[in-house]
């Protein structure tokens, strides 16, 4: 059992490895955040002026949900591992991985947590320098449970990132560019996933139609956890079965995905 | 003139045919920035549900800055994006000699390169939301005042293609850094927020003084909400000269340290 898993642990280093080399972008990324973090103190403070709560939550509360936001997406955010796949499959390069005992989804699986361990990393460095004037803003609550099931649920939440990545890239079986469908994801995600506004700020029913969907899962749920946003205990188990009915199902489509694509593949050259 | 003219419609001509070339990638593109900008407006929406004002701005107000905002990115990505993104990668790889080549100048030459169509389809989708909001809030619309508004934007497009053309042109020291037009991506995000917003003295002095990320877009809103103000336009005409100076005088510079990776 272990034996098998020890091409992963190897696959795991190289990724670490290939992961370090890009780590100026990775830093330049994380520099980036910090203006974006800039434009949603600007933002906020703005809409909060002459007013103690917005939707229930203080200004300091709904500062410290965009800084962990920003933390969360450094640790367990796809980057660009749709488009790796997506030219794996255009050179013909899974080629090799389908000739030997290695599963695919695993070994990208691998690699993709190998990459946030570092940008996950690389991302704390800027956020040191910005704490002297952040801090003052951050209000996270004291109860250790929030940490005990929120780090489940941002584990799983990387899953959901990564399975949806994956499910783009396999999509090159059937468009040489994907590219556009990424992006057009993206502004869906980055709405329904809470990263423009934490989503319990939405109208009842819209917020009632998005705790069904895989986007909610994908950044607020851990995020509303660590920060408070989530509190009662019904909700957050009912969020859980949820996350991980869509962990299976984005799992199970992988798996047809890739059967179907490989289907469709055709290996060329010796 | 005359000459760059022809240069530029051909290149025009050449990127509309390509485009009809690849219309399913056209239309993906064209939904993809249609949809970015339904999330900047929904984000509007859901944040005035719970309050009437940020920093003075009502609902409509803020809806006037952002669609202007919208139609100088637009307009950027449509003529500009492709052909300077390009040039970064051209650079790093020492694939811009093709461009020294090229019966022009060559920051001209390498900035008009690609047209994306795409990006000016959604310029009628921006200048919709602007013309709604207006229409919302009553103005009083005069030929001046639009011929004004359309001048501030053309500034607006001005600056915004300086600030990428610099963020680019640091390709030329930084052979090796990538994503540095991400800078700029960070600064179109400041001129979607009003310039009362900026209370902190850092943010004011950085964002609103010393970078030109609020003028751009505060400028033709107000101008377009409250009339004619001199100081906006002096401060925004200046930005322009000042801007678009830095950005020839540093792409000059940066072209002479290119040395190519060709034999």
């Amino acid at each position: 059992m272990f034996s098998a898993l020890e091409k992963y642990r190897y696959a795991f280093l190289v990724g670490l490895q290939s992961n370090i080399v890009y780590r100026w972008n990775f830093a330049i990324r994380g520099f980036f955040s910090l203006f974006h973090l800039a434009a949603i103190f600007v933002l906020w403070t703005a809409a909060f002026f002459g007013r103690d709560e917005l939707g229930g939550f203080s200004l300091n509360q709904t500062l410290t949900y965009f800084v962990t936001l920003l933390v969360l997406q450094f640790f367990i955010s796809a980057f660009n591992e749709d488009y790796q796949i997506s030219e794996e499959i255009r050179q013909g390069i899974i080629n090799q991985f389908l000739l030997k005992p290695i599963n695919y989804f695993l070994y990208r699986f691998s690699i993709f947590v190998a990459a946030r361990l570092v940008s996950g990393a690389l991302v704390l460095v800027p956020l040191v320098i910005a704490m002297p004037f952040v801090h003052d803003a951050l209000t996270f609550p004291a109860e250790p449970w929030r940490l005990a099931v929120g780090l489940p649920a941002m584990m799983l939440s990387a899953m959901i990132q990564f399975s949806i990545a994956y499910c783009f890239g396999l999509l090159t079986f059937w468009f040489l560019e994907i590219q556009g469908f990424v992006i057009l994801s993206m502004a869906i995600e980055t709405i329904l996933g809470g990263q423009m506004f934490p989503l319990d700020l939405l109208p009842t029913w819209a917020y009632q139609i998005a705790k069904y969907l895989p986007f909610y899962y994908q950044m607020y749920f851990p995020a509303a956890i660590f920060t408070g946003r989530l509190s009662d205990g019904g909700a957050i188990a009912e969020g859980f079965a949820i996350q991980i009915g869509w962990v299976l199902a984005l799992l199970l489509l992988n798996h047809w995905l890739w059967l179907r694509g490989l289907r469709r593949h055709t290996a060329v050259g010796g | 003139m005359l000459h760059y003219l022809k240069v530029w419609l051909a290149s025009a001509r050449y990127s509309i045919v390509r485009t009809l070339m690849f219309r399913g990638d056209f239309f993906v593109w064209s939904l993809v920035e249609l949809f970015w900008m339904v999330v900047t407006l929904l984000t509007i929406g859901v944040i005035y549900q719970h309050t009437d004002s940020i920093a003075g701005w009502s609902k409509y107000e803020m809806v006037l800055l952002v669609g202007t905002s919208m139609m100088i990115q637009r307009l950027l990505m449509g003529f500009f994006w492709s052909s300077l993104f390009e040039m970064g990668r051209n650079i790093r790889t020492g694939n811009f000699d093709f461009m020294l080549a090229q019966p022009g100048n060559v920051m001209f030459m390498a900035s008009t390169r690609k047209l994306d169509p795409d990006g000016l389809v959604n310029l009628v989708a921006a200048g919709a939301v602007v013309i709604y909001a207006a229409q919302q809030l009553q103005l009083e619309i005069t030929v001046a005042g639009v011929a004004l508004y359309l001048l501030m934007i053309f500034c607006g497009l001005v600056i915004h293609y300086s600030i990428l053309a610099l963020s680019i042109s640091v390709a030329f020291w930084l052979a090796n850094a990538q994503g540095l037009e991400g800078g700029y991506f960070t600064l179109t995000e400041f001129s979607r927020l009003p310039k009362q917003a900026f209370t902190n003295l850092a943010t004011r002095v950085i964002l609103v003084w010393a970078l030109p990320a609020v003028v751009v877009t505060n400028a033709p809103a107000s101008t377009l909400l409250h009339g004619f103000d001199h100081t906006w336009l002096l401060w925004l005409v200046g930005c322009t000269i000042v801007w678009f100076g830095l950005a020839v005088f540093v792409f000059h510079r940066g072209l002479r340290r290119y040395s190519s990776a060709s034999s």
